[in-house]
């Protein structure tokens, strides 16, 4: 062993003559990110886990949506429901904030935030905090925080580069940034589209339909003084896509058509204020509007079928002071208002809502081997009530080569807009749903024509919808036992409270039911995320990513302690109890979950190269006997691999770059169970870059 | 496993202390045998091609355990049935709305578990069509709803405990909602097909 680790050391040591210029290991200590603190810190001194993905790395993968970098890394799972969203600690999507330049994106569908929405091509990094951070962001930093960091223009260089691949999906991007003395800018462009794809084609409409979006991000800084700078940065997105479905069956067809069109755009002017080496003051504002619309028509008469919008705008003013009373020392107080609003077809009215805050964090680090951070968060909402978020973290360095940290924290989501306000009666099923605010109106109404039959919940039972809240516990060791490798391990446990849920309130005479938004049920999630780095020549890295996960409801837990609940096999009609054994947890959660990769450049022939498997265990998709629980191996998907692959080369001083690939080499396909697994795509894509020798 | 087997021999157990203890008062009877009832239609509606279900327009399908058989829903004002399926809704022969005696409640446990009903027993009954003894609404009484599959499928372990119309008890477990009981939810199954297995005990007594 010590031989081969000699001879490895050797090699590297001749390698070392190749200059490295952009670095691909995964985890570089010295990275700073701004995410888990608000200011600025080292991801070694950071006391909780953090994920950090540079643009090298998103370079040598080929990626271009979010979508597609985060299902590659360790313990995050993208899901679908109503759009891709990430899965973070066994937290479906609801529960994660994504933020750009530490701004909120909204804009979501049943709780998910559709990831392909953001274009990486101008991304500096994604920073990824795991564990509750409502301490510092409030609403939706249950799980964690997504932080994209745009790039800040260092140079001024112009790049384009355009991608083809399986489905027709084009890519062209172009970044423009310019740097002078006081100022920089950048502007970048992007334009996607795709013909989709379809696994199921027996069945009318493509599991994928065509289409297109364009992303233009403009960024403007300018040092006003040497105390004094603002910055400006929008950013507008806009798709349009195909609808084709079939509310009939196969024999006697009912075909719609129509189009479907989503607009995000974002605007946030910043102003920094530095009054000494002490005190620094940002004075933020961003506001939000993400709209979406739907134009559905028969295909036999091209009568309408159905036409729906929905608007959101948000709006933040915020102040945020950094005071540095010392190395030791550093407080950090925050300021702000939240103004939401939504109009949709599905409300009554246009609906507002807003939240009052302010936060504090202390960072203390009394020696150079002791950091402990305290935070505490306060949300004051117009609707809901309030809600305080605490969180304490803290790092031991024990020795050179092995820190531990821990945290605990406390993170909550509020009701939002369609918990509270949906007012949506389906007129061809027959069904209703209303936001807890709207149900009491909604059933009195109801009440007097005569379509209630039973109500089966007290309204006034219901109406209080209560934020859904977490305790969380991060505790875990950072390892080095030498230059090359780092290993990381956190062991999590998240309770919580207060889950919001449909439930049905009351039955129509019509036989079918109203629902409402109800706090029901308790659950937790618990496991383990160890990430392993070695660098095993200069220009080899490889790494492996693991968690296990296990995430139940308690209430399910009790009712099989207490021998309620059971499972009738539906071939033999043999009915049993369910045992605590039997129980698989909630849906969509895969106990095990892998990634291995492996990253190669050789800056002196310009050549890079990277080999990613990512596996997801066998996780639930749906209850099949009855029992509304997941409790049998047929109510499983299949655990399954994806290999990625991505070649690329260099040329004429490295302005030029050519690069091919292949994601889900295997061609791994569940047309039933995973329709975003999409089969072999492969691609080819070529940029050029143009710069400028930096002025001195 | 290990707790199942326990629980089995725990029930076997108990079954057996019963049988000694009663045996000590009366003579042996015959034990009693459960019967399945396949597709008893309740109510069934023609699918209109939208997928969408209809509203619950036709009559209550009425049984009778004693003859295991429909009966007539011109004999709907007698105690000549004891259940009636429409749709998801199930009534009983027995409150303010019915002529007969009967009524009901649900026991959570095993249909074998369930060997003697306690004398202190409430049975409720048909009050109004929207006061059943049997509740109705998914989840509440015995069938559950799934909305990602649409699938409405009894729930394991309710077992509906039922006095007939003529004063006599049936315990009652519902397999299966759907037409040749599909193990599976599928789309093109029709609804409103019910499969059931009941032990009726004529002689009065509230043991099984």
């Amino acid at each position: 062993m010590r031989i081969l680790f000699t001879l490895l050391l050797t090699s590297a040591w001749l390698s070392g003559g190749y200059a490295q210029d952009d670095s691909l290991k995964k985890i570089d200590l010295s990275e700073v990110v701004i995410t888990a603190t608000r200011t600025e810190k080292m991801v070694s001194a950071l006391p909780m886990p953090i994920l950090v993905i540079n643009q090298a790395q998103i370079k040598a993968m080929g990626s271009l949506r979010l979508n597609e970098i985060l299902q590659e890394q360790t313990g995050l799972a993208i899901v679908t429901d109503h759009g891709q969203g990430v899965q973070m600690q066994g937290f479906s999507p609801d529960y994660t904030l994504i933020l750009i330049d530490g701004e909120p994106l909204i804009g979501r569908t049943a709780g998910t935030l559709e990831l392909s929405r953001i274009a990486v091509g101008n991304i500096k990094q994604i920073e990824i905090v795991k564990g509750p951070s409502s301490s510092l962001y409030g609403s939706e930093a249950l799980a964690g925080v997504v932080n994209i960091i745009t790039e800040r223009p260092e140079a001024t260089k112009f790049s384009l580069s355009s991608r083809y691949g399986t489905n027709q999906t084009w890519d062209i991007s172009t970044n423009f940034n310019l740097k002078k003395e006081k100022w920089n800018a950048s502007l970048f462009l992007n334009r996607y589209s795709t013909t989709g794809y379809d696994l199921s084609p027996e069945i009318f409409g493509q599991t994928v339909e065509p289409f297109a979006n364009y992303t233009t991000q403009a960024k403007l800084n300018y040092d006003v003084s040497k105390n004094w700078k603002v910055s400006l940065s929008g950013r507008y997105f806009t798709e349009n896509q195909q609808v084709n479905f079939n509310i009939g069956n196969s024999s006697s067809p009912n075909l719609i058509n129509g189009k479907g069109s989503t607009q995000d755009f974002n605007f946030n002017p910043i102003i920094y204020y530095q009054m000494n080496n002490r005190i620094k003051t940002q004075f933020r504002f961003y506001t939000s509007n993400y709209q979406t619309e739907s134009k559905l028509n028969y295909v036999t008469d091209n009568q309408l079928y159905d036409a729906t919008f929905f608007k959101q705008n948000f709006v933040r003013p915020e102040i945020q002071t950094e005071y540095f009373l010392s190395s030791k020392h550093t407080f950090t107080f925050g300021l702000g208002k939240i103004w939401e609003r939504v109009e949709a077809t599905r409300y009554t009215e246009k609906k507002r809502f807003s939240t009052d805050y302010a936060f504090a964090q202390y960072d203390f680090a009394p020696k150079k081997w002791l950091n402990l951070i305290a935070g505490i968060r306060f949300d004051k909402h117009s609707v809901y009530g309030s809600q305080i978020s605490p969180k304490i973290s803290g790092q031991v360095d024990l020795s050179k080569k092995i820190s531990w940290r821990a945290s605990v924290g406390r993170g909550f989501k509020a009701p939002d807009f369609r918990q509270l306000y949906l007012n949506f009666n389906n007129a061809v099923a027959g069904y209703s749903v209303f936001g807890s605010e709207e149900l009491p109106q909604a059933l009195t109404f109801l009440q007097a024509q005569n379509q209630i039959a039973e109500v089966l919940f007290n309204p006034s039972e219901i109406g209080n919808l209560q934020a859904e809240s977490s305790w969380a516990w991060n505790s875990g060791f950072k390892l080095k036992p030498n230059a090359r490798m780092n290993i990381n391990l956190n062991f999590f446990r998240n309770d919580i409270q207060n889950l919001i849920e449909t439930q049905v309130v009351a039955r129509k005479t019509n036989g079918q039911n109203v629902f409402s938004y109800r706090n029901l049920n308790r659950i937790y999630t618990q496991g383990l995320e160890l990430d392993f780095n070695y660098q095993v020549i200069l220009n080899l890295s490889l790494s492996m990513g693991y968690q296990y996960l296990v995430a139940k409801d308690k209430t399910i837990e009790q009712k099989i302690k207490d021998g309620e609940i059971f499972n009738r096999d539906p071939i033999t009609l043999i009915t049993t109890r369910v045992t605590k054994r039997d129980y698989g947890g909630l849906f969509n959660r895969s106990r095990n979950m892998l990634n291995v990769k492996a990253f190669y450049e050789n800056p002196k022939w310009g050549f890079s190269a990277n080999l990613r498997g990512v596996y997801r265990g066998r996780y639930g998709l749906g209850d099949l006997n009855g029992n509304l629980i997941l409790d049998n191996d047929n109510e499983y998907v299949k655990g399954y691999v994806v290999w990625n692959i991505a070649l690329a080369q260099e040329i004429w001083q490295k302005r030029l770059r050519v690069q091919v690939g292949a994601n889900n080499v295997l061609n791994q396909l569940d047309p039933q169970n995973i329709p975003n697994l999409a089969g072999r795509l492969f691609w080819l894509s070529v940029g050029m870059q143009i710069s400028q020798k930096e002025t001195k | 496993m290990k707790n199942l087997i326990i629980h089995l021999y725990l029930s076997i157990c108990m079954v057996l202390a019963l049988v000694a203890c009663k045996n000590d008062e009366e003579t042996p009877e015959p034990p009693l045998s459960a019967i399945t009832v396949n597709n008893l239609a309740a109510d069934p509606t023609t699918n209109t091609g939208t997928g969408q279900p209809q509203p619950a327009t036709g009559k209550f399908t009425l049984y009778n355990f004693k003859n295991n058989a429909i009966v007539a829903n011109t004999d709907s004002a007698s105690n000549k049935w004891d259940i009636g399926f429409r749709g998801t809704t199930i009534i009983i022969n027995g409150g303010a709305i019915r002529s007969g005696q009967g009524g009901a409640y649900i026991y959570t446990g095993l249909f074998t578990e369930l060997t003697e009903i306690p004398d202190n027993q409430v049975f409720s009954t048909d009050q109004s069509p929207t006061q059943l003894a049997i509740p109705t609404g998914a989840g509440n009484g015995w069938y559950n709803y799934n909305p990602a599959t649409n699938w409405i499928s009894p729930i394991a372990g309710k077992i509906l405990v039922i006095k007939t119309g003529e004063g006599k008890y049936a315990k009652v477990e519902v397999l299966n909602y759907y037409k040749d009981s599909p193990s599976t939810p599928s789309p093109t199954a029709i609804s409103r097909h019910y499969s059931f297995r009941f032990i009726y005990q004529p002689n009065g007594s509230k043991r099984f």
